[in-house]
């Protein structure tokens, strides 16, 4: 008899003692910084967000965590899958559903700028913050201007916006042209657009339509293949026979791998330079059999000489970064904010982003006002974040812009160099054009 | 520029073709229409790259292997799945779907939706009247025309394709002749999972293979195989061609609107189904006594 | 009064308590209603009111797939035209929710009817093919007009139907009571106030006799296509109001597929049908997500669920535990409880056996027919 009621008391206590852990962890959880990392989780550019954010935040934690005042919170992340490709009802009830069931304080990702701009509505809602580190869409930030106080939550902290992104485009373009009237003597290049379907491209195919003959270039032709296309050999072909000698690549889809790589296999004689999100990473050449070689391609982030980012996150991770990795500098920025307010509370908080001047891997972090036309988002410049340009030599991703000397005609670039190696035409294209002449 | 528009929609004309005729004879006899197909084409490539990338063959030797299994995918698809429901139609055309769900998710699960991309058989290119072509490209063509040969003389010279024309022209009396004819669709949905297989070994190198493409690819196959006519395997190689140039003089003429390429032909099948309601080359079936 | 409120006490007993579909379809309901006493927690009403709205969705494509037999492959095409039409007329013309929706789907009706004109011509597989190609046709012309539009990007800042998530989920419920009484009526092969389900009934089974009995079969299939339309167009501006955004995701191929994979799960031609496909599988997808291993394979596990159910019940989960749950008494016709072994109407014995071997006599007429 005795026995038994000792087991009921063994049981009892053992019980209350698994309680009193589950009391304790709880009290130890509500002292951690949630921050949900929301995008499409099962595709690359989900992988690459998770990645980047879980490197910030073991850094941070192997560093005490976040101050908040006068306590240290520990970060957590919590993976919110939206599957934003596939079903944009789906994003909107999964970033919901971090707010309200997993209770997020952070939200960082993004991705399909349809479900973003849904996303938005949530988060006003909720007054959660969300960094965004995916998307490029002006109207993401544009509609901050209209309507400051409902949806002053969001922040551009990945990519630079549109307009921002057109012109680091534009200054890689500048570089080569600067290179083929050097190398090839041919005055005015002739450039061809592709770019894929969507909207965002519009407005830098728009601005290219007017700056390339200033720039002394000559447009022959602008391509639209769909963003989901598989193959590009008959628009290549034609940008061929339009005798280009440089192609402007806009894209940010799938298609930007088909051409990349259908480039090289068909020899196109002539200099790829643009937007590609694939051809960013070392896994690249190989996947595309070396065909991206001489490819130049744009960046927000490279892997720049004393600078850790890519070294940490090819230990941790065994691949390169790529933009949507920029979740990183987006938990770093908000960790800033954070310890200077020394609160969590969103307002507080935006009003501290809002004065965010951040020293990241890739320069100065420092948003737009709130009284521009689109607000919050991340200035690119001279003195700011400057993007990068990247080109291809034989296997590696080499940085080759800024400089030094003045871009697009603005002076105040000079001195800023963060190059590596000059920038190459492809071999192809020199034969090709000097035995033209 | 003609030349280009000819050679570029022969190549993508070849691929529709692949796809469409293994479609449209799983239609005229088995009377499935069966949405996992262009997902057997998804596989394939996934195997083939598997084989290419984990086990370092190269080109030839992988698509030998992948190709058998996804023949046996197929085949058991519709023994164990199919050939039970089949006499509920619309039931049929869902678990098809589903089924293309659950391979795709598989496929996600396992290499994730990363683009892959497999070596050619030869790399380069020939110029041909200013277009460039690659030897891979012309290597479609030439497997496109043999395997239309073969499937032509499959068809009309064995024992094999009597029986599957029997049973596609009459099933109950196929039966009663002797034919098995549950069998002979098995068989069938081998042969059609075998040549989107063979679609994907020559296709692979030229697209990006991603585990999403086959709803893409699905929807160019049915426009194909509407327009040509259900069930007429001769009707789906025309119209694969058709289309093919079609979406490739879209290209040529409006490069601003090559995103379009799918929704023109998509048009052109509309109206060529409105004024010739069963396809170009349709069979009309029996039971449709309308 | 006593009277009115004994006839009503009746007419509940006889047509609903001893109905055991009807009790679970009236439990349901009630449970719905009384939802929110439970939980007001806004992502579960959130789910349910996803569910709700893709209800309609469902069942209006049940409309026109299950009683007419016409599989529309493009059914997304209704749904988004009203989504794009709502949000449009929200934006630019200012207009508020109760009209923007009936608006945006009377223009999802002059979609079905430019569908639906052409797409008669054609039958079986090729009206399902010809109707794939509409959608994506019509995602082709968004991006054409892209200032119109918004391209890739849709139309964003739609107003919300109301301030507050409890308002939107009785809305959303009495939307989709309303619609799915009036498709079930007007599907109702047995109804006394409509023909249109008899007409429609009888097209499905037999166009040629059907149009022999001097109906104008083209002008019903027409009627459905409108109707169908019209409903998937309620569902689209609802979808609009609620997400606050009308993209070309509304138009997607995957999107038009899930209709019918929801009201063929369910079980077609029935409209409760859709109900229940769209009220099990959506929240199952949805609610895996809170279990992280089960959120990266719970694409795998609906497609699972999909062919295992067809596999044993090919006319569907609804229709199947109809069948199990319901008996038809072989003389009067009338539904009765599995447990009675004699009719409750008109005592004649009932039994599954018996019934059974009805329906496989009924099989052998049918082969020698």
């Amino acid at each position: 008899m005795k026995n038994q009621e000792m087991k009921w008391y063994f049981i009892i206590a053992v019980f209350l003692a698994v309680l009193m852990v589950g009391i304790a962890t709880d009290v130890k959880a509500a002292k951690k910084i949630k921050i949900g990392v929301i995008g499409p989780m099962k595709y690359l550019v989900g992988e690459h967000q998770w990645m980047g954010a879980q490197l910030a935040a073991e850094q941070i934690n192997k560093a005490g965590g976040i101050a908040v005042g006068s306590e240290r919170r520990m970060v957590e992340l919590v993976k919110v899958d939206d599957n934003n490709l596939l079903s944009v009802s789906d994003a909107v009830s999964a970033i919901e559903r971090a707010i309200t069931v997993d209770k997020v304080d952070f939200l960082t990702g993004g991705g399909r700028s349809e479900a973003n701009l849904a996303q938005q509505e949530v988060m006003a809602k909720y007054k959660k913050i969300f960094m965004n580190a995916s998307s490029g869409a002006m109207q993401l930030s544009m509609r901050i201007a209209k309507n400051y106080d409902k949806y002053k939550y969001w922040f551009r902290v990945g990519m630079f916006n549109g307009k921002y992104t057109g012109g680091l485009i534009f200054a890689n373009v500048e570089l080569v042209a600067k290179k083929i009237r050097k190398d090839l003597g041919i005055a005015t290049p002739n450039v061809a657009i592709i770019a894929e379907k969507v909207m965002w491209p519009d407005a830098i195919i728009k601005a290219a339509k007017a700056q390339l003959p200033k720039m002394g270039m000559k447009l022959v032709g602008v391509w639209r293949p769909s963003a989901s296309a598989t193959d590009t050999t008959s628009e290549l072909t034609a940008i061929k026979n339009k005798r280009a000698h440089i192609i402007f690549t806009i894209g940010g889809g799938p298609v930007d791998t088909v051409w990349s790589v259908q480039y090289g296999e068909l020899q196109i004689p002539a200099a790829m330079v643009g937007l590609s999100t694939d051809a960013l990473r070392s896994k690249f050449w190989k996947d595309s059999r070396g065909n991206c070689n001489y490819q130049l391609v744009m960046s927000y982030l490279a892997d720049l000489p004393g600078k850790t980012f890519y070294k940490e996150y090819r230990e941790r991770f065994n691949d390169d970064p790529i933009f949507h990795s920029l979740t990183y500098d987006a938990i770093y920025v908000v960790k800033e904010a954070i310890e200077r307010c020394g609160t969590v509370e969103s307002d507080a908080v935006v009003a501290e982003l809002e004065k965010t001047d951040f020293q990241s891997f890739r320069g100065r972090i420092v948003f737009h006002p709130k009284d521009h036309a689109t607000p919050h988002d991340l200035i690119w410049g001279p003195k700011y974040a400057t993007g990068f340009g990247l080109q291809w030599q034989d296997g590696k991703l080499v940085p080759v812009l800024p400089r030094g000397d003045a871009v697009l005609g603005d002076e105040r670039w000079k001195g800023i160099n963060y190059s590596t190696a000059e920038y190459k035409l492809p071999p192809r294209m020199i034969k090709y054009w000097k035995s033209k002449k | 520029m003609l030349s280009m528009i000819i050679i570029n929609g022969i190549t993508l004309g070849g691929m529709f073709a692949l796809l469409a005729m293994g479609f449209s004879l799983v239609f005229g006899v088995a009377r499935i229409l069966n949405m996992t197909h262009t997902a057997f084409y998804m596989i394939t490539c996934f195997l083939i790259f598997s084989g290419t990338d984990y086990l370092k063959l190269s080109l030839l030797p992988a698509a030998m292997m992948a190709i058998p299994v996804t023949v046996v995918i197929g085949m058991l698809s519709y023994k164990f799945i199919f050939d039970r429901i089949k006499e509920h139609e619309t039931a049929v055309m869902i678990v098809s779907l589903a089924f293309a769900i659950v391979l795709q998710e598989i496929i996600l699960l396992i290499f994730g939706g990363h683009f892959r991309s497999v070596p050619p058989f030869a790399s380069g290119f020939i110029e041909f009247g200013g277009s460039r072509v690659t030897y891979q490209h012309f290597f479609v063509v030439g497997v496109v025309g043999l395997v239309i040969v073969g499937v032509f003389l499959l068809l009309s010279r064995t024992r094999l394709g009597n029986a599957i024309k029997a049973v596609a022209q009459d099933r109950e009396i196929a039966n009663l002749m002797g034919i098995d004819v549950s069998r002979m669709c098995m068989i069938v949905t081998g042969i059609s999972a075998g040549l989107a297989a063979m679609a994907s070994a020559i296709l692979a190198p030229i697209y990006m293979s991603e585990p999403l493409m086959w709803l893409h690819s699905l929807v160019m196959v049915l426009a194909v195989v509407v327009l040509g006519g259900l069930g007429s395997v001769k009707g789906s190689v025309i119209a694969a061609f058709i289309l093919g140039f079609a979406e490739n003089t879209v290209i040529f003429l409006i490069p601003e609107g090559s995103f379009l390429r799918g929704a023109v032909s998509l048009a052109a099948m509309v109206v060529v189904i409105l004024a010739r309601p069963e396809g170009l080359f349709g069979v009309v079936f029996e039971e449709e006594r309308l | 009064m006593i009277d009115y409120a004994r006839f009503v006490y009746q007419w509940f007993r006889g047509e609903i308590v001893s109905i055991p579909g009807r009790v679970i379809a009236l439990i349901f309901i009630l449970g719905l209603f009384l939802f929110p006493l439970i939980t007001t927690q806004p992502y579960i009403l959130r789910i349910l009111i996803m569910a709700g709205l893709f209800s309609i969705y469902a069942a209006s494509w049940d409309v026109l797939g299950g009683f007419t037999g016409q599989v529309n492959l493009g059914h997304s095409l209704f749904f988004g035209v009203a989504a794009y039409a709502a949000a449009l007329l929200n934006l630019r013309l200012n207009l508020p929710p109760y009209l923007t929706i009936p608006l945006g789907s009377i223009l999802a009706v002059g979609a079905g009817l430019i569908v639906g004109l052409p797409a008669l011509r054609v039958r079986g597989f090729y009206l399902s093919l010809v109707t794939l190609a509409f959608p994506i046709i019509l995602t082709g012309v968004v991006f054409i007009f892209p200032g119109f539009t918004g391209g890739e990007l849709g139309i964003y800042g739609v107003t919300s139907i109301s301030q507050s998530r409890i308002l939107d989920y009785y809305v959303v419920l009495l939307v989709m009571l309303v619609c799915l009484t009036v498709m079930y009526k007007f599907t109702d092969a047995k109804s006394k106030f409509v023909r249109t389900g008899l007409i429609l009934h009888a097209i499905r089974e037999d166009e040629i006799s059907a149009r022999m009995s001097g109906i104008n079969t083209t002008r019903y299939k027409l009627l459905a296509f409108c109707v169908s339309g019209f409903f998937a167009g309620i569902a689209g501006g609802l979808y609009a109001h609620f997400l606050n955004i009308a993209g070309p995701s509304s138009l997607d191929l995957f999107f038009s597929f899930q209709a019918i994979l929801w009201s063929i799960f369910g079980g077609m031609g029935t409209i409760y049908g859709a109900v229940v496909g769209v009220f099990i599988l959506y929240p199952i997808l949805e609610l895996s997500r809170l279990q992280p291993i089960l959120e990266e394979i719970r694409f795998l596990i609906f497609g699972l669920i999909l062919i295992l159910t067809l596999f044993f019940m090919p006319e569907g989960l609804s229709v199947w535990v109809v069948d199990k749950i319901e008996i038809i008494c072989p003389r009067c016709k009338i539904k009765n409880v599995f447990t009675r072994k004699y009719c409750r109407a008109c005592r004649a014995p009932i039994s599954r056996n018996m019934s059974e071997e009805i329906q496989k006599e009924g099989d052998i007429d049918d082969i020698r027919l």
